[in-house]
């Protein structure tokens, strides 16, 4: 029988080098997957899921295992992710307001390539409010139960199902508005 | 059951996340509403296609190198912490004294203490004895008192001393006459 996350990590607090490259190994697609979906690029989810891995270990002492070991990384990467997202906005928003004319040839691309239905659902995930969006990937592709997904995003788990439920109804839209 | 309660109903119960009952009366009222059941398919199309959106995968070597690739950083961060060295003894302090919570009762008791010192010299002010003039200069013990008819030897050295001198007797007498009379 496999050993749980929490015995590994008592392994890896003893000084068990083996334990380490179990629990990597054991969560680093689920993190890697989270932090694509919120970031959208190998590159930089590559990087957040390493250094939501560091973070792991080098505080793992101060995690209280109120939760499972596996909703605690999500939290820590969830976190990462919403600080790569906010200096990525601020950077964004520089940037435009540098270069506002070289801004409209490249949206209008972007409108063309979007009409098929796959781009028109990629950009309207990308342009739910955060926190829906969390709910959404973390419901959808993650399976959490939304009581899971309360902790993970440090809310309640109706604040949770609201905001799933807003993205689901706001993607709807999308879709139909599309179709139709 | 009528068809907004549905509405508001339609992924809790795609998501099977309802009271059993709840299932049940929405399945029934779905049998007999076209418009819900559109509805709800539509719902079923959202998550059904948003699921079905996968991230590539980067590869086998990927996986393999990631867990390497985490263990370097890790060590690279604790050998910096470690060639930086830990924390003096100050550093200690200062660390753990900024981040107690007792650094907000130290600032609160220091505010007491001071708001307690402003207030005591305010005090004392009030009911200290009355503060001596500054128009006492050292000659004026020397000088004649009102009336004396000697006060004009005085005038050629110093006139500005005689006529503050005068000044002062003045009121002295004025004051006296005043306590006097109460």
């Amino acid at each position: 029988m496999a050993p749980s996350d929490y015995q590994l990590l008592d392994r890896y607090a003893a000084g068990d080098d083996s334990a380490f490259e179990e629990l990597v190994t054991r969560h680093q697609k689920t993190v890697y997957d989270l932090a694509h979906r919120m970031l959208e690029n190998h590159a930089d989810a590559a990087d957040m899921a390493q250094k939501t891995f560091v973070q792991v270990f080098l505080h793992h002492r101060s995690f209280k295992r109120e939760s499972s070991f596996r909703t605690w990384v999500y939290q820590i990467c969830l976190n990462q992710c919403r600080n790569a997202l906010r200096d990525r906005a601020r950077l964004a928003h520089h940037e435009d307001v540098e270069g506002l004319a070289l801004a409209a040839p490249h949206d209008t691309f972007t409108q063309v390539a979007g009409s098929e239905l796959k781009d028109r659902l990629g950009q309207a995930i990308r342009t739910l409010p955060a926190r829906q969006r969390e709910a959404l990937v973390l419901r959808v592709y993650h399976d959490h139960a939304f009581a899971d997904i309360g902790v993970i995003m440090s809310c309640s788990e109706g604040t949770a199902k609201a905001n799933y439920h807003h993205a689901v109804d706001k993607l709807r839209r999308v879709l139909m508005a599309g179709e139709g | 059951m009528t068809c907004n309660e549905i509405k508001e109903l339609t992924v809790p119960y795609l998501e099977l996340d309802l009271e059993p009952s709840r299932i049940r009366d929405i399945t029934t009222h779905l049998e007999g509403c076209a418009g819900c059941r559109a509805e709800m398919e539509a719902v079923r199309q959202v998550l059904v296609r948003v699921r079905g959106m996968a991230v590539p995968d980067p590869g086998d070597q990927f996986w393999r190198e990631f867990p390497h690739r985490v263990r370097r950083e890790l060590e690279r961060l604790q050998s910096t912490a470690t060639t930086l060295g830990g924390p003096s003894r100050y550093q200690w302090f200062w660390g753990r004294a900024v981040t107690a919570k007792w650094t907000l009762s130290l600032a609160a008791s220091l505010l007491l203490v001071v708001g307690a010192w402003s207030l005591k010299g305010l005090l004392d002010r009030g009911t200290g004895p009355p503060e001596q003039s500054v128009v006492q200069g050292p000659n004026a013990a020397d000088l004649p008192s009102l009336g004396d008819g000697v006060w004009e030897a005085f005038w050629e050295d110093d006139p500005d001393m005689v006529l503050v001198e005068m000044a002062t007797q003045l009121d002295r007498q004025t004051m006296d006459r005043l306590f006097a009379d109460i």
